[in-house]
């Protein structure tokens, strides 16, 4: 191979040559390059071309990420046409000069093989331009030179649209909201796949894999299959609310609910390339919709059952009642103590009352200096709440027409407390200086309702006593029937 | 009420499993005014099964779904293998029940008089 002294040939080219580094400081520039840029080597080497050519502009804008590009990509990068004003050295008058260039940007690697430099082969077309802009003719007149500078630059102005747009158009499916990938060929490789969807698998790298690699848990769910037939036959597949079990980030199988489109992805021939894959997560709202379908199966069973308490407490009073008068005031007090222990459960979002809530809510409304009320804080369940207030109420009402607070002189003494070695909550209703007693001859509906409650519902035990200084009842209710159970959604 | 039923119910023996005391209360007496005797009532699951395990004797059984948070489906399974016939009282009806249980009679609560003699006399029919 003959000698040659490159250093020579960069020296001696005609055509401007210029060498930047990654911060775009000039390493090396020929002779031609000095002569259409003004400068000589010693005020440019080392220094960055914006520095000495700055331009916050489109054109600096142009020709930076021009630069980038390069150094990303490791590719040959052309400007054909861009407008590049350089400031005129002092010595020829100063100001800017208007000038217009091509550009061809080449990467040089270093040892490693990694791109370190830049060269560039830039042509001053300005002389080109400036007689086109000269020229007043139409356009099929313009000299070959200036029809190459206009269709150079319209292909530069177009090719940068396309750039800028294809950039926007992937900046967009790379934030859109929905899920969206792109897979590619008979195996279903993932050439893109947006935030969106690879939040969806959990953070995993999908792209060059195919589907069955990339997501192994999808197989056997069907949705390969739907993508085998949008490949083969063109046909739109998808589905609403499908059930997918997707791995996490954990590596956990998860439940997920999905709105998708498979569509063929055609080329300019209208063969088909691809899948594309779109769609939302809905998880959220169908998670939301089955708790909604829940709380109303809830609801309705809570209605309907109270329902059955009232119809069944109208039933029990019309039976009982002497007379009409008589039942509806009777039926009415009832209902009240229904609705206020409901009251006090929707104080606690349906989870418990306690005792002395329940206690004061049913004798609130007696004399207050013949009652007396005493006991630790217990906390009751619902079910519990509902069944000692309709008790409370049966007792309170019988002791306030027959008992100890029908007359002027009796009291009442309500004390409850928890045993200590089961856990048993104790009532003890004690009432005193009352008119004489006896058991009733029939079992009316409160003491039917008491022993069906006590006993049944709540698995305790009712012990009611007629002595002589007057009526009196305990009872026991376990710990299992008035705690609060925790309830697992 | 209606008598012609109550003729047919008379001295039919009914289970009856329900957790509110108040709509077993009415039940109760429903059934006593149709001539029908009471087995029960259970008002709890595990309380069912111990009257089951215990050769329970019954011509019907009239069950609540939800039985104190549980559900009532283990002891009908054991009533239909006794071939006892099954009513569901329920606040769901039909909706609120297994596919396997949708050939039976439902007493949509609240159920009237009329309600629970027209199911006892389908249920018994049927069986």
């Amino acid at each position: 191979m003959p000698n040659i002294d490159f250093k020579q040939l960069f020296h001696r080219l005609t055509s401007p040559y210029m060498i930047i580094d990654r911060q775009y400081r000039y390493v090396a520039v020929n002779p031609a390059y000095e002569k259409a840029v003004m400068r000589m080597l010693p005020e440019l080497e080392g220094r960055s071309l914006f520095e000495v050519f700055p331009n916050d502009g489109e054109s600096g804008k142009a020709l930076r990420d021009s630069f980038e590009r390069v150094f990303a990509t490791g590719e040959t990068d052309t400007i054909a046409y861009i407008p590049y004003d350089i400031p005129r050295p002092a010595a020829q008058g100063g100001g800017m000069e208007k000038r217009y260039w091509t550009a061809v940007h080449v990467p040089l690697t270093d040892d490693e093989g990694s791109v370190a430099f830049l060269l560039q082969n830039t042509v001053d077309v300005t002389d080109v331009v400036r007689l086109r802009e000269a020229a007043s003719l139409p356009y099929r007149s313009y000299s070959p030179e200036t029809q190459l500078v206009e269709r150079a630059r319209e292909a530069e102005s177009a090719h940068r649209s396309l750039l800028a747009e294809s950039a926007e158009f992937r900046r967009m499916f790379e934030q859109a909201p929905g899920f969206i990938a792109v897979l590619t060929g008979e195996e279903h490789v993932f050439t893109f796949a947006n935030e969106a969807y690879t939040r969806l698998i959990g953070g995993r790298q999908v792209i060059g894999k195919p589907v069955s690699d990339a997501l192994p848990e999808v197989t056997g769910q069907g949705f390969i299959e739907m993508l085998d037939h949008v490949y083969t036959t063109g046909e739109t597949r998808g589905g609403e609310g499908t059930r997918v079990m997707l791995q996490t980030a954990s590596g956990d199988l998860q439940e997920r609910y999905l709105d998708f489109s498979y569509d063929a992805v055609r080329n300019l021939e209208g063969e088909i390339t691809g899948v594309f894959v779109q769609g939302m997560d809905r998880t959220e709202a169908v998670k939301t919709l089955k708790h909604q379908r829940l709380l109303l199966d809830e609801l309705n069973h809570r209605v309907k059952n109270t329902l059955a308490t009232v119809q069944s407490i109208a039933a029990q009073t019309l039976r009982a009642a002497p007379d009409l008068v008589t039942a509806r005031k009777d039926f009415e007090g009832r209902l009240v103590a229904l609705s206020k222990a409901h009251n006090l459960l929707s104080q606690t979002a349906w989870d418990s009352t306690t005792m002395r809530s329940l206690v004061g809510h049913e004798l609130g409304h007696y004399d207050g200096s013949r009652i007396s009320t005493s006991g630790p804080e217990v906390v009751l369940n619902p079910k519990a709440s509902i069944a000692v207030a309709m008790v409370l109420h049966e007792l309170s009402t019988n002791a306030a027409k027959y008992g100890a607070l029908s007359g002027e002189a009796g009291r009442l003494d309500l004390a409850w407390r928890v045993d200590e070695a089961n856990g048993d909550l104790r009532i003890d209703w004690r009432e005193t200086g009352g008119p004489p007693v006896s058991a009733p001859s029939r079992t009316g509906f409160g003491s039917r309702m008491m022993n069906l409650v006590m006993r049944g519902e709540l698995n305790g035990a009712v012990d009611a006593r007629y002595e002589p200084q007057g009526f009196a009842c305990a009872l026991t209710i376990p710990y299992s029937s008035y705690g609060r159970i925790k309830h697992v959604d | 009420m209606s008598t012609d039923a109550a003729g047919e119910l008379e001295g039919l023996s009914v289970f009856v499993v329900e957790d509110e005391a108040l709509v077993a209360l009415n039940l109760e007496d429903m059934l006593l005014d149709l001539g029908c005797t009471i087995v029960g009532p259970a008002m709890r699951v595990a309380k069912a099964q111990e009257m089951l395990a215990q050769a329970l004797q019954a011509d019907v059984a009239i069950l609540d779904v939800n039985v104190a948070g549980e559900l009532v489906f283990p002891v009908a399974e054991e009533l239909a293998t006794k071939g006892i016939p099954i009513i569901f009282a329920t606040g769901y009806g039909q909706a609120g029940l297994p596919e396997a249980w949708h050939g039976n009679t439902i007493l949509q609560k609240p159920y009237t008089m009329d309600d629970v003699s027209g199911s006892l006399s389908k249920a018994v029919r049927r069986s």
